[in-house]
C-alpha cells in the first residue's frame, strides 16, 4: 500500500509493526539519509485519505544533501517554486498553473504528516530506533518526534523552532500545532494550484483565523463555573464506570459481540461501529464493505530517520510494550499504561499523602479535582498523582494561606523498573543515590540534620562562570614536602575540614561532585547529593534557612540550614527499592513545600513518555487556572471554527456575487479581493475538518476518515439548520453527544466524561501553526551562503540554483 | 630561511559592464531585491545549507549583510547600499532597486557614459531641489504636537515588513509602543544642546506580540536565583539610591598578560590576593553607602555574598548594551578599575524593583529623569522576533531622523511615480535653447530623462507582486488594482485609494497603466499637490532616508557606469 507520487522513496525495508503501534520510527545517524522520509513515517493511511492525490508531488527535501563537494561561488540562490524550466530558474512569476508547487510547504506537509497519530487524547505511540546503536525509545509527543527527525531543511528548522517555542511556553498543544501545520500547508498548496495570489491567501487566512478565535470565545467557561457545575453533577464517580471499562476490555476480543451488547444496553445511543486496531479483525468482522484507510493504520512500517540517537534510552523488550498497547483502542483507560496493571489494582495507595476524607468529600480535591479530570483527557494514572498534589498543596495552603496549585513546587523522580502502580506523590525531595552513599542514612535515624546548598560543582577545578583561568602561571616548589601527598589532597582536606567544622551532614549540589570527596564524605557520614535542580535548592533554602554558596570557602554559620530529615524511599507496600545501581531516598525539611512525583514504569523505554505525559497534564491544569477559563473540549471548539469559517466563506461568496468588489481594506494591507476569499476560507475550514476527522479516527469514534467526514458533515448540517451553530455546539456538549470524552458509550455516565481544553495554549497553537505556514508560503527563495554553497555549483542539482 | 614565491600577475578586466556574467548577476540581484519590496514582498530564507540558523526576511539590511557577492561591480553596489542603511536604517531596498534599474536602463541606451553621468546628475539635482522645495507635491510636514503623522510613519514601516507576522491589532499595539518609547527618550528640559535618550530593546521570545510593553528606565535580566532573594536596598533618602557601575570584570581572574610566564612560589595564591583586592573594593562601596552595584561582567560570588550581607544589591552580567544608557540615566561614570576609583563616579537612582516577563526575571532601575526606556519586545518565535527587532530599530531611527527634519514623503509608491511625472513634465517643457551650451543633444537628454523616470517607476511597480499598477495623470500618484480582473477601461470601478492613501477615488483622475517602459506619455501640466491632506491613515516614508537613498542610488549607478576596468590582485 503505497501512495501515489511517493514512489521515489528509497527502498527502506519495511518492518512489520504490530497493528497497534501507530508507526515505527527508524532513526539514522546524523544527516544520513533524506530527511524527507520522516515525513511519511506517520500514518500513510490517514495521509493518503486526507489528501487523495493532492499531495502527490514528491517532496524535494533531500536535494541539497545529495550533492558532491566541489568548487566555489559563495552564494546560491534557490527559488522555492519549482517546475519552471532552466531558462527561467527564478520562476517568480507563478503564472504557470502546473508549476505552482511550493517546495517549502511540501516539506512542512510531509514533516507534519509524521505526527498525525499523536493527535487527540488517544495517541498511538511511535518507536524511535537509532540504527547506529539499536537503541530505541517510545514517544508520543510532537516535541520528541521533532527532536528525533533530521531537520536540516530550512522549513524543517522553522517547524522545529515553532514547536519548541510552543513547548517552552505551554508544554501542551504541540501535536495540534504540528497537525494544523500539515493540514493548512496542504490546503494552501491546493489554493496555489487554483492560482490564488499569495497576498490574498495571507490576508484571508489570518483574518479568518482571527474571526474564528473571536467566535469561539462563546465556548469559554470560567474555571470557577466548571468546578461548580461538575461538582454538583458528579454522580457515582468510579464504581459504575469501572465496571464498564472491564466489560469493554472483556469484549474487546470480539468486536461484534461487543457491538451487540452495546446495542442491547443502550439502544437509543447512536452507535458508531468501532474498529479494533488490529486490522485483521477489522477487515474480517466489520469493515468488509467499507473502504477503510484506517485498516492499514499501523501495519505499514513507516520509518522516520532520527538525527540524534543520544537521547534514546535503552529498550529491552519492544515486544512487551507492543502487546501491552494492543488493547488501547477500546479501553477507557486510553493509555496502555493502564493495561500494565488491571483496572482494579489501579487504586493508588496514598500512604504518603493523607487525602483527608476522600470518600466523604463529595468533590475531592477541593474543587480542582473535577476540573483536573475534565482536563485529563483520559490520563487516568496521572489523574491520581495530580489529585495527591492538589490535596497536599491545599493542606499547605490552609497553613500558610498561599495559592492553591503551584507548579513550581513540583519535581519528578523517574524510577524505571517498577510497575506503574507504584507511582505516587511524596512530600519532600526524592532522588537516587548510590548504595554506598545510602549506607550513611542509617546512621542518621530521625535526627534533624544540618544542610548546606552549593550552586556550582563541588570539585577542585570548578570556578564560577566568567572566571578565566590564567594559563601562564607556574608554581615553583622550593622544598618538597613528602608528607603532603598528592596535589589534590590539599583541596580535599580543606573541603572536608570545612564541612566537618560546620557540622553539615547533608550537602545538596547543583552541579557535579568530585568522586574522591564523595567517598571521603561517606566515610565521615556526610551525604552529598549532586545534580540537584535549581528549584529544589530554592525550596530547601527557604525551608531550612540555608543560603546557597558557590565555594565551600564562602561558608559561614549563616549559610547552613538545619532540620533536614533523610530516609530511604519505600514504595506504598513498604517494599524498599533496590533498583540495581541506585537507591531512592527522600529528603525533607519542616515547612518544605516541595513535592516529588515519583514516576514508575516497568518498561524503561517508556520512562520519557510517562514523564512527558505527567508534565503535560500538570501544565494543562496550571494554564487553565492561570487563564481562569477553559474551552469546551472534545472537538467542540474546532467544530465551531469549522462551521464559522465555512459560513464566512459562504458570506463572502454571496457578497462577491452581489456587489462586485468595491470594498478594499486599504490598498496596502494586502489587496485581498473578495473573489478569492471563499476559496481561501474553505482552505482554512479544511484544516479544522481534517483535524476533527483525525481526532475521531484516533479516538475510534469513527472507523475511517470517510466515516468521520460523514459524521462531521452531519453535525455541520444540523448546526446550520439550528440557526446558531454556537448554540448547537453548546447543546451538543451539554447533552454529551459528539464531544464526549469516553470512547465507550455507556448509559448514565455521560456527565463524568466532559472534556475541557486550555484556551490560550490552544489558540496560540493555531496562530503559531498558521504563522509558520504563511511565513513559508511568502518565501519565494532560499539564499544559501557559506561553504555549502560552494558544493552546489558543480553538482547535478546545480541547474536548480542561481549563483551570484 | 624564508621562502619566496613568485607573485601572480594582477588580473585586468576591461569594460566590466559589457560582460555577460556581470549583467546576469546584476539582474538577478535586482530580481531578488525587487521581489522583497513592500508590504506584499516575498520573503527570503537565508541559511548556510547545513542546518544552521534560518533567517527569514525581506529587509535589505539582513539580506545584504549575509549575501557574499563575489564580483567587484556588485560589491560596489551592495557596499554603498549598506552604508546608506547604516546611516538611515530605512529605504535600503529602494536605493538598491533604483540603482540596479538605473544601471540596466542607462546601459541599454548606448549613450556615452560621461554624457549619461552628466545628465543624470542634472536630473538628480532637479529631483532634490523639488523635494526640498515647499511646492513639492509629495511631501507632508510632520506636526509633533499631533501623534497622527508619527503613528503613520511607524505603521508604514511595520506593515512593510511581512516577515514580522503581525496582524492589524498587533501593528497598532506596536506602533503605539514605539512612538511612546520615542517620546520617553526626548528630554523634558532642553538646554542649548538637546540629546535624545536611548530606548533599549529587551528580548522576550516565545510570547505574544501583544504582551510587548514599554517601561521608563532600564531593565536588566537576572537569573532566577538572584531574583528570589533581592533584598531591600540601602537608600540615602526615600527616593535616592546611590549606584556604582563597573565596566571591568570583577570575577577575580587575573589581569591577562598576553605573553610571558608568571612564576609564583608554592603556597602563594594569586586568586586569593585578587579576591582580597575585590573585597577591599566591596568595603569601600559599603562605606560610601552605595545601594546598588551593577557590573557589565561577572562579579565574584564571595564579593556578591559580602555586598548582600551589607544590604547592597548586586546585578552582574549586565552586558555592554546597557552601559551607555545606564550612565546616561544615572549620571554615573563606568568604573574601569578595581584598584582605585573616586566617589564622583557614583550615580543616583530613584528606585529599584523587580519584574518578570514569562520565564525571564529583571531588575527594573527607575531613574529620576526619564530619558531612557526599555521596550520589552515579544514575538512568537526567534525568526520572527529577529525580523521584528530590525523593524522596530528602523522605526525608532526614522523617528529620530524625522525630529531633525520634520517632513515625511508620501509612501506606497506615490512619491516615485509623482517624481517621475514631475521630471517628465519638466524635461518636456525645456526649450531647445537651453541645450545650446551643453555638450549633448536634446534627444540624448530626453532619452536619459526617460530612462531615469522609468527606473523610478519600476521601483514603484515592484511594490506589487500580484496586482496591476496604475498611475493617475492629475496627481501622478500610484494606484493598485487587485489581480484577477481583466483590463477594463473603466478603472474607477475597481479603485478606492492610491498607494499612500491620500487620494480617494472621488473624481475621474484619468488613470493609465503604469509600465516602466520607455516613451510613456508626458503630462500636460505639472502634477498637482493633493488638495486635502487630512486622511487618517496615510502611508508615509522617512524623508531623510529616501532623499539620501535617491542620491546614493544615482551616484552609485554613475560610479558603476564609469568603471572602465577592474584590476584584481590575485595574491
Amino acid at each position: 500500500m503505497s501512495e501515489p507520487g511517493r514512489a521515489g522513496d528509497p527502498p527502506l525495508s519495511p518492518v512489520r509493526a504490530n497493528g497497534e503501534l501507530g508507526a515505527l520510527v527508524r532513526s539514522a545517524r546524523r544527516r544520513g539519509g533524506r530527511q524527507g522520509n520522516g515525513g511519511r513515517a506517520g500514518n500513510l493511511a490517514t495521509a493518503g485519505a486526507a489528501h487523495g492525490g493532492g499531495a502527490g508531488c514528491p517532496p524535494l527535501l533531500g536535494d541539497l544533501l545529495l550533492l558532491t563537494p566541489n568548487l566555489l561561488p559563495p552564494l546560491v540562490f534557490l527559488p522555492l517554486t519549482r517546475g519552471g524550466k532552466r531558462c527561467c530558474p527564478l520562476a517568480m512569476a507563478f503564472r504557470d498553473v502546473n508549476s505552482r508547487r511550493h517546495t517549502g510547504l511540501q516539506q512542512l506537509s510531509s514533516l507534519a504528516s509524521a505526527g498525525r497519530t499523536l493527535l487527540g487524547p488517544m495517541k498511538s505511540c511511535k518507536f524511535v530506533v537509532d540504527e547506529s546503536t539499536n537503541q530505541s525509545m517510545l514517544i508520543c509527543s510532537a516535541v520528541r518526534l521533532i527532536e528525533s527527525l533530521d531537520l536540516s531543511s530550512a522549513a524543517g528548522q522553522l517547524l522545529n523552532e515553532t514547536i519548541q517555542a510552543q513547548n517552552k511556553e505551554f508544554k501542551t498543544g504541540m501535536s495540534t500545532l504540528l497537525f494544523l501545520v500539515g493540514a493548512w500547508s496542504n490546503a494552501i498548496l491546493e489554493c496555489l494550484q487554483q492560482n490564488v495570489p499569495v497576498s490574498a491567501i495571507v490576508s484571508a487566512m489570518s483574518e479568518g483565523l482571527n474571526s474564528c478565535c473571536e467566535k469561539v470565545q462563546c465556548l469559554q467557561i470560567s474555571v470557577h463555573d466548571v468546578s461548580k457545575e461538575l461538582c454538583s453533577t458528579s454522580v457515582r464517580p468510579n464504581t459504575s464506570s469501572s465496571k464498564t471499562y472491564e466489560f469493554a476490555c472483556d469484549s474487546f476480543l470480539n468486536p461484534q459481540i461487543f457491538l451487540c451488547l452495546q446495542k442491547e444496553v443502550s439502544p437509543s445511543i447512536e452507535l458508531v461501529p468501532r474498529n479494533s486496531c488490529s486490522h485483521q479483525e477489522a477487515d474480517s468482522n466489520l469493515n468488509k464493505g467499507l473502504v477503510s484507510p484506517l485498516a492499514g493504520f499501523g501495519s505499514i512500517a513507516s520509518p522516520v530517520r532520527s538525527a540524534d540517537g543520544n537521547n534514546a534510552s535503552v529498550i529491552s523488550g519492544s515486544g512487551v510494550s507492543a502487546s501491552s498497547c494492543k488493547q488501547k483502542r477500546l479501553t477507557h483507560s486510553r493509555y496502555f499504561s493502564a493495561l500494565a496493571t488491571s483496572p482494579s489494582s489501579r487504586q493508588l495507595d496514598d500512604s504518603q499523602v493523607c487525602l483527608s476524607g476522600q470518600s466523604a468529600h463529595p468533590c475531592e480535591c477541593y474543587g480542582l479535582g473535577h476540573l483536573a479530570r475534565a482536563l485529563s483527557h483520559g490520563n487516568e494514572p496521572n489523574m491520581k498523582l495530580l489529585k495527591s498534589i492538589v490535596a497536599y498543596q491545599h493542606e499547605q495552603a490552609e497553613c500558610s494561606g498561599s495559592n492553591q496549585f503551584n507548579i513550581a513546587e513540583v519535581v519528578t523522580c523517574c524510577l524505571p523498573g517498577l510497575p506503574e502502580s507504584y507511582s505516587c506523590v511524596c512530600p519532600g525531595f526524592v532522588t537516587l543515590i548510590s548504595p554506598e552513599q545510602a549506607t550513611v542514612i542509617k546512621h542518621f535515624g530521625d535526627k534533624p540534620l544540618r544542610i548546606l546548598l552549593t550552586e556550582g560543582d563541588l570539585t577542585e577545578a570548578y570556578r564560577h562562570l566568567g572566571f578565566t583561568k590564567p594559563r601562564n602561571v607556574r608554581t615553583v616548589l622550593e622544598r618538597p614536602d613528602l608528607q603532603e601527598g598528592r596535589p589534590g589532597d590539599v583541596w580535599l582536606n580543606t573541603a572536608l575540614d570545612i564541612l566537618m567544622r560546620s557540622q553539615v551532614s547533608l550537602v545538596l549540589v547543583k552541579g557535579h561532585v568530585c568522586e574522591n570527596l564523595l567517598e571521603r564524605c561517606v566515610a565521615n557520614k556526610i551525604l552529598v547529593v549532586g545534580s540537584v535542580p535549581q528549584k529544589v535548592l530554592s525550596a530547601f533554602g527557604e525551608a531550612s534557612g540555608a543560603q546557597p554558596v558557590t565555594y565551600l570557602t564562602q561558608l559561614s554559620a549563616s549559610c547552613v540550614g538545619s532540620g533536614a530529615q533523610l530516609e530511604l524511599w519505600t514504595a506504598s507496600d513498604g517494599r524498599a527499592m533496590d533498583l540495581g545501581e541506585l537507591v531512592p531516598i527522600r529528603i525533607r525539611v519542616r515547612g518544605l513545600t516541595l513535592l516529588t512525583a515519583v514516576l514508575t514504569t516497568a518498561v524503561p523505554a517508556k520512562m520519557q513518555l510517562v514523564e512527558d505525559r505527567f508534565w503535560t497534564f500538570v501544565y494543562r491544569l496550571h494554564h487553565a487556572l492561570r487563564d481562569g477559563k477553559v474551552f469546551l473540549g472534545g472537538g467542540a471548539v474546532e467544530l465551531l471554527c469549522l462551521s464559522h469559517s465555512q459560513a464566512l466563506a459562504e458570506q463572502t461568496l454571496k457578497l462577491a456575487n452581489k456587489k462586485p468588489v468595491k470594498e478594499f481594506h486599504g490598498p496596502w494591507l494586502a489587496a485581498s479581493s473578495a473573489e478569492y476569499k471563499p476559496v481561501v476560507l474553505q482552505a482554512l475550514a479544511s484544516g479544522w475538518s481534517q483535524y476533527l476527522a483525525a481526532v475521531m479516527c484516533n479516538t475510534a469514534k469513527a472507523t475511517s476518515l470517510f466515516e468521520a467526514r460523514t459524521l462531521i458533515e452531519h453535525h455541520l448540517k444540523k448546526a446550520a439548520d439550528c440557526g446558531s451553530p454556537s448554540a448547537y455546539v453548546l447543546k451538543e456538549f451539554q447533552t454529551g453527544g459528539m464531544f464526549r470524552g469516553g470512547p465507550v458509550p455507556s448509559t448514565g455516565n455521560a456527565e463524568g466524561c466532559r472534556v475541557y481544553d486550555n484556551v490560550t495554549a490552544k489558540t496560540e497553537a493555531w496562530r503559531r501553526a498558521l504563522d509558520l505556514v504563511l511565513l513559508v508560503l511568502q518565501t519565494d527563495a532560499e539564499i544559501i551562503s557559506g561553504p555549502q554553497s560552494n558544493q552546489l555549483l558543480n553538482s547535478p542539482a546545480s541547474s536548480e540554483f542561481m549563483f551570484l | 630561511m624564508s621562502r619566496l614565491e613568485a607573485k601572480k600577475p594582477s588580473l585586468f578586466i576591461s569594460d566590466p559592464l559589457t560582460k555577460d556574467t556581470v549583467s546576469q548577476s546584476l539582474s538577478l540581484l535586482n530580481r531578488i531585491l525587487k521581489s522583497c519590496y513592500g508590504p506584499a514582498g516575498r520573503l527570503k530564507q537565508l541559511h548556510n545549507g547545513v542546518g544552521g540558523y534560518v533567517c527569514i526576511t525581506s529587509q535589505s539590511s539582513a539580506i545584504l549583510g549575509r549575501l557574499s557577492v563575489s564580483h567587484p561591480v556588485l560589491k560596489v553596489l551592495t557596499t554603498s547600499v549598506q552604508n546608506h542603511v547604516a546611516r538611515f536604517s530605512d529605504c535600503g531596498l529602494f536605493t538598491a532597486i533604483l540603482c540596479c534599474s538605473l544601471i540596466e536602463n542607462f546601459k541599454s541606451l548606448h549613450v556615452p557614459s560621461c554624457t549619461v553621468i552628466k545628465i543624470s546628475k542634472d536630473l538628480l539635482s532637479l529631483c532634490t531641489d523639488y523635494l526640498k522645495s515647499e511646492a513639492c507635491g509629495c511631501r507632508v510636514s510632520v506636526d509633533f504636537s499631533n501623534l497622527k503623522t508619527l503613528l503613520c510613519l511607524v505603521r508604514s514601516i511595520l506593515t512593510s515588513k511581512p516577515a514580522c507576522m503581525l496582524n492589524a491589532t498587533e501593528v497598532e499595539h506596536l506602533t503605539m509602543l514605539i512612538v511612546k518609547a520615542f517620546m520617553f527618550t526626548i528630554p523634558c528640559h532642553v538646554e542649548t544642546k538637546a540629546v535624545l535618550g536611548k530606548c533599549v530593546t529587551i528580548p522576550v521570545k516565545g510570547r505574544r506580540v501583544l504582551d510587548s510593553t514599554v517601561l521608563p528606565g532600564l531593565l536588566i535580566e537576572t537569573p532566577e536565583i538572584q531574583f528570589a532573594k533581592l533584598l531591600s536596598v540601602k537608600r540615602i533618602s526615600s527616593d535616592t539610591i546611590k549606584i556604582a557601575v563597573f565596566c571591568v570584570s570583577m570575577s577575580g581572574d587575573l589581569f591577562n598578560p598576553e605573553e610571558g610566564m608568571i612564576t609564583v612560589h608554592h603556597g602563594v595564591s594569586l586568586e586569593m590576593s585578587e579576591l582580597n583586592q575585590l573585597l577591599n573594593v566591596g568595603k569601600q562601596l559599603v562605606n560610601d553607602e552605595v545601594g546598588l552595584v551593577v557590573c557589565q561582567k561577572v562579579i565574584h560570588p564571595s564579593l556578591k555574598q559580602y555586598l548582600k550581607e551589607n544590604q547592597v544589591m548586586v546585578v552582574d552580567r549586565a552586558g555592554l548594551s546597557v552601559m551607555e544608557p545606564l550612565s546616561q540615566m544615572t549620571g554615573s561614570k563606568p568604573i574601569a578599575s578595581t584598584h582605585s576609583f573616586s566617589p564622583s563616579c557614583y550615580g543616583s537612582l530613584k528606585d529599584v524593583c523587580t519584574k518578570s516577563f514569562g520565564s525571564k526575571h529583571f531588575v527594573h532601575l527607575i531613574p529620576n529623569d526619564t530619558v531612557v526606556c526599555s521596550l520589552v519586545l515579544c514575538n512568537r518565535n526567534e525568526t520572527t522576533w529577529d525580523e521584528l527587532k530590525r523593524a522596530c530599530e528602523t522605526a525608532e531611527h526614522v523617528l529620530q531622523l524625522t525630529i531633525k527634519e520634520p517632513v515625511a514623503l508620501l509612501g506606497g509608491g506615490c512619491t516615485e511615480s509623482h517624481l517621475a511625472s514631475y521630471i517628465r513634465y519638466k524635461t518636456c517643457s525645456l526649450s531647445t535653447s537651453s541645450f545650446k551650451d551643453a555638450d549633448y543633444s536634446q534627444t540624448q537628454y530626453q532619452l536619459i530623462a526617460d530612462a531615469f523616470c522609468c527606473s523610478l517607476e519600476s521601483v514603484a511597480c515592484s511594490l506589487s507582486h500580484d496586482d496591476k499598477i496604475l498611475t493617475d495623470t492629475v496627481y501622478g500618484h500610484h494606484w493598485l488594482v487587485p489581480s484577477g480582473f481583466p483590463s477594463v477601461s473603466n478603472w474607477s470601478d475597481l479603485l478606492s485609494k492610491c498607494g499612500c492613501g491620500i487620494n480617494s477615488n472621488t473624481q475621474n483622475l484619468n488613470w493609465r497603466l503604469l509600465r516602466p517602459h520607455f516613451g510613456s506619455p508626458t503630462l500636460q501640466s505639472c502634477p498637482k499637490e493633493p488638495s486635502v491632506k487630512t486622511a487618517d491613515v496615510l502611508t508615509l516614508d522617512c524623508f531623510a532616508a529616501k532623499y539620501s537613498g535617491l542620491q546614493v542610488a544615482v551616484e552609485t549607478a554613475n560610479l558603476i557606469l564609469d568603471l572602465k576596468c577592474i584590476i584584481e590582485d590575485q595574491n
